[in-house]
């Protein structure tokens, strides 16, 4: 095998780069809760997880009383999520988080966020 | 009466003498002698709507013509933010435009329309020709608009480039207007006249720390950046064993709008990896180590000497007496 052979093995199968980040959201509506994207689907991801993970924290820190109180324009299982819709582990920690957890039977999870 | 007669023959004469060099002589002679003011006006009565035409053609067009441009540049950096080409395309609409405008005015003040076409072509490939081979003798700027420059102690992003100089925007707002030919004598550093930019990211790691871990880590971490390119792939070396650690350097290749965010983000991330791995940076530290060979009989519990080991070092063993 050539090195170059090698090298594409390597690439493929080593580490996945993620082409773009997103930050999902669940937020209420009559239906239940809705699941959201940001950026959307069809505008350009962020390129960095950096970024997208402090997206995902400001939004928490500003949706949060509401999510608390269940007010309008609350945001629930805020998280970071990669270009194949994965979730996505932040960086500081190496764990899966997520903001204002909250289960699909509506309960809110124990803690502000889970990992 | 005789004398009456001569003196009307010759003022007769006279006369004739005078209307044949007038006639002689054409109309030429008659516009001479007219006054200045006269001929304007009659210019003026002949040709005096046509020229107020064109004139008046002429202001309002470019007026109109600057307005359409401004607005144009406007929608196109709105719709195409990252293109590069604006401005140069915004100019040479300018140019034509002007050309065009400049063209109607002197129809209506009586040119030939193919006249005029063939004037404007004669010019154009005259620009054009002159503009091809005077081109490598014309000293051309090391940058473009939109790059990121370091010229003398000026680093900033170049916002436009004109025959007299350069204005520089740099990173803290303030706006430069610097001759170009201070620039051109000036060492220039162009950070993008490349597509790429490494990105230098040297840490130290404690001499009892897991070297190939580290190693292991740092690259894992450089790799997954959705922004590092593959080719040249990221790369950790073991750049020194130095006095208080293993300095690794990771070296990665980014776009060029990618470099500083990249760049900073990778360090924050190798901070936080590193901690979360348990891989411990390392510090400049002094051992101080206590001879109690060296103390004199009687002074027991005072260290009289003792050994240093500067700044870590696993090689500097000498002892000082202190």
């Amino acid at each position: 095998m050539k090195i170059a052979e090698g090298l594409k093995i390597i690439e493929s199968g080593w580490i996945r780069k993620p082409k773009g980040f997103r930050v999902k959201f669940q937020r209420p509506t009559d239906a239940g809760l809705e699941v959201g994207l940001s950026p959307p689907d069809g505008a350009a991801p962020l390129t960095s997880d950096v970024t997208a993970w402090r997206y995902a924290w400001k939004l928490w820190q500003a949706t949060r009383a509401a999510a608390e109180t269940g007010a309008p324009g609350a945001l629930y299982n805020i998280t970071v999520v990669d270009d194949q819709d994965q979730p996505f582990r932040f960086y500081g920690t190496g764990e899966f988080e997520t903001y204002s957890p909250k289960h699909s039977d509506g309960k809110a999870a124990n803690g502000e966020n889970e990992t | 009466m005789g004398i009456e007669t001569e003196i009307k023959t010759i003022e007769r004469n006279e006369v004739k003498k005078v209307e044949q060099e007038m006639t002689q002589d054409g109309p030429n002679t008659t516009l001479v002698d007219m006054p200045r003011l006269q001929h304007l006006g009659e210019v003026m009565t002949d040709h005096g709507t046509e020229m107020a035409m064109a004139l008046a053609i002429l202001i309002v067009g470019l007026l109109v013509v600057r307005l359409l441009v401004k607005w144009l540049r406007k929608v196109l950096q709105r719709l195409m933010p990252t293109v590069k080409f604006v401005t140069t395309f915004c100019n040479l609409v300018y140019v034509i435009m002007v050309a065009i405008v400049a063209s109607i005015a002197a129809v209506e003040f009586g040119a030939q329309p193919l006249n005029l076409l063939r004037l404007l072509t004669i010019i154009s490939l005259v620009a054009i020709g002159l503009f091809i081979f005077l081109r490598p003798f014309i000293p051309s700027m090391p940058f473009k608009v939109g790059h990121t420059v370091k010229a003398g102690n000026l680093l900033g992003k170049v916002e436009a480039i004109t025959f007299l100089n350069t204005r520089m925007r740099t990173f803290d707002g303030k706006t430069f207007f610097v001759p170009n030919r201070q620039i051109l004598n000036e060492v220039v550093m162009n950070y993008q006249f490349s597509g790429s930019r490494r990105i230098k990211i040297d840490v130290g790691i404690r001499y009892d720390q897991d070297l190939l871990k580290a190693k292991r880590v740092l690259e894992a971490l450089m790799t997954e950046d959705a922004r590092v390119k593959p080719k040249p792939g990221p790369m950790v070396y073991v750049l020194n064993l130095a006095n208080s650690a293993v300095e690794l350097g990771g070296r990665c290749w980014v776009d060029n709008k990618d470099y500083w965010v990249a760049r900073c983000d990778l360090m924050e991330k190798t901070k936080l990896r590193f901690d979360s791995e348990g891989i411990q940076f390392a510090f400049p530290q002094l051992d101080l180590h206590i001879n109690d060979e060296g103390a004199r009989p009687g002074e027991s519990g005072v260290p009289a000497a003792v050994s240093l080991t500067g700044f870590g070092s696993r090689e500097a063993t000498d002892e000082k007496n202190i």
